[in-house]
């Protein structure tokens, strides 16, 4: 392991948590990987369903990350786009809903993470909403059926691999039997293989 | 593509809490920015969610796209330098030139050692070798999980 220090205290203590290839601050630079399709595409693909879709995929799957990426590209396009994040450590309240309607003009393209984890009511006054306030609503769901599916997130353990090689370029290699083990005891999430490889090298002296 | 620098008086890249931090900052941009600013701030970086507090920024507005400046900063007492297994806690210097994105980082230590706290050399051997309650106090870790 690289320890990025070389002072006797420190070579005998476990590495660092700011050398951690795995730290969060690393994790956020990772962009998402396109298989079999390109961000253009997935653009294309969108305008054709007036940016009325859902990004689908289990949990650590790459919804979050894409969506991210979405945003970027949609805005270099020059659309106007307005993100919210949901999950159940920031759930969205009905309040809290209404307000973030109220506010939207029609030319914002809203970007919704999480659209499975807010209240039914409050994701049916959601879709009504934006179809006239909004210039369209681009979903990440665990499950389809939300809104028509734009694209199906998944890994594979090669993915994770590849996203691991990136991370360790200048650090410890692990072993793609590793890997393959933690993409199939994790069933895909990457986040969570990820979190996992931080605790193995935080371990490690 | 333009440059920013920060240099630190007498090359000086650790302090002790409370101590002045002083130094010069260097621009050669291409354009004319709309303001240049520089931040005394911390950050985390570890296993969970990043924290960062900004301590002070020093803003000049309509810098011109060549110059120099200096600054002086007076470090608070705490939170330490320090990292462990699932966080550090990093103090820096950041130049940023606005619009764009360009911006430069200097790290320093605040410490009153001199050198980063290495939370394994403190805290008692066995368990998971993390600082308990006192500690972290001491430190000023912040609210997430050192």
């Amino acid at each position: 392991m690289s320890q990025g220090r070389s002072s006797n205290a420190f070579s005998v203590c476990p590495m660092r948590a700011r050398d951690n290839p795995f730290a969060a601050d690393r994790l956020e630079r990772i962009r998402y990987h396109f298989t079999g399709t390109s961000l253009d595409e997935l653009l294309a693909r969108l305008e054709q369903m007036n940016y009325r879709a859902a990004i689908t995929g289990l949990e650590g799957s790459g919804k979050t990350t894409l969506l991210e990426d979405l945003r970027q590209a949609l805005e270099r396009k020059g659309l106007r786009t307005k993100l919210l994040f949901v999950n159940d450590a920031s759930p969205l309240t009905g309040p809290q809903c209404r307000r973030f309607l109220s506010q939207l003009v029609p030319q914002e393209l809203v970007l919704l993470d999480g659209a499975d984890a807010i209240h039914r009511s409050s994701w049916s006054l959601f879709r009504r909403h934006t179809v006239t306030h909004a210039a369209g609503l681009i979903i990440t769901s665990h499950r389809p059926g939300l809104l028509p599916t734009v694209i199906q997130c998944s890994t594979t353990p090669d993915l994770l691999k590849q996203i691991v090689a990136d991370l360790t370029a200048h650090g410890p290699a692990v072993s793609p039997a590793l890997l393959d083990a933690l993409h199939r005891r994790y069933k895909g999430d990457i986040r969570a293989c990820l979190r996992e490889l931080y605790d193995l090298c935080a371990r490690q002296t | 593509m333009g440059k920013l620098s920060i240099e630190l008086s007498g090359g000086k890249d650790a302090f002790a809490p409370g101590e002045q931090v002083e130094g010069r900052i260097e621009w050669g941009l291409d354009t004319n920015p709309e303001a240049l600013e520089l931040s005394l701030l911390w950050y985390t970086s570890g296993k969970g969610t990043r924290d960062i507090g900004v301590l002070q920024t020093n803003r000049i507005d309509g810098p011109g796209a060549l110059g120099s400046d200096k600054f002086s900063f007076t470090l608070p007492v705490g939170p330490y330098s320090f990292s462990g297994k699932l966080i550090s806690l990093i103090w820096a210097l950041e130049l940023t030139c606005t619009p764009g994105d360009e911006t430069i980082r200097k790290e320093i230590i605040v410490s009153p050692t001199g050198r980063e706290i290495l939370l394994t050399s403190l805290a008692r051997q066995g368990q998971d070798n993390e600082p308990g309650p006192f500690l972290k106090r001491i430190l000023g870790v912040p609210h997430a999980s050192a």
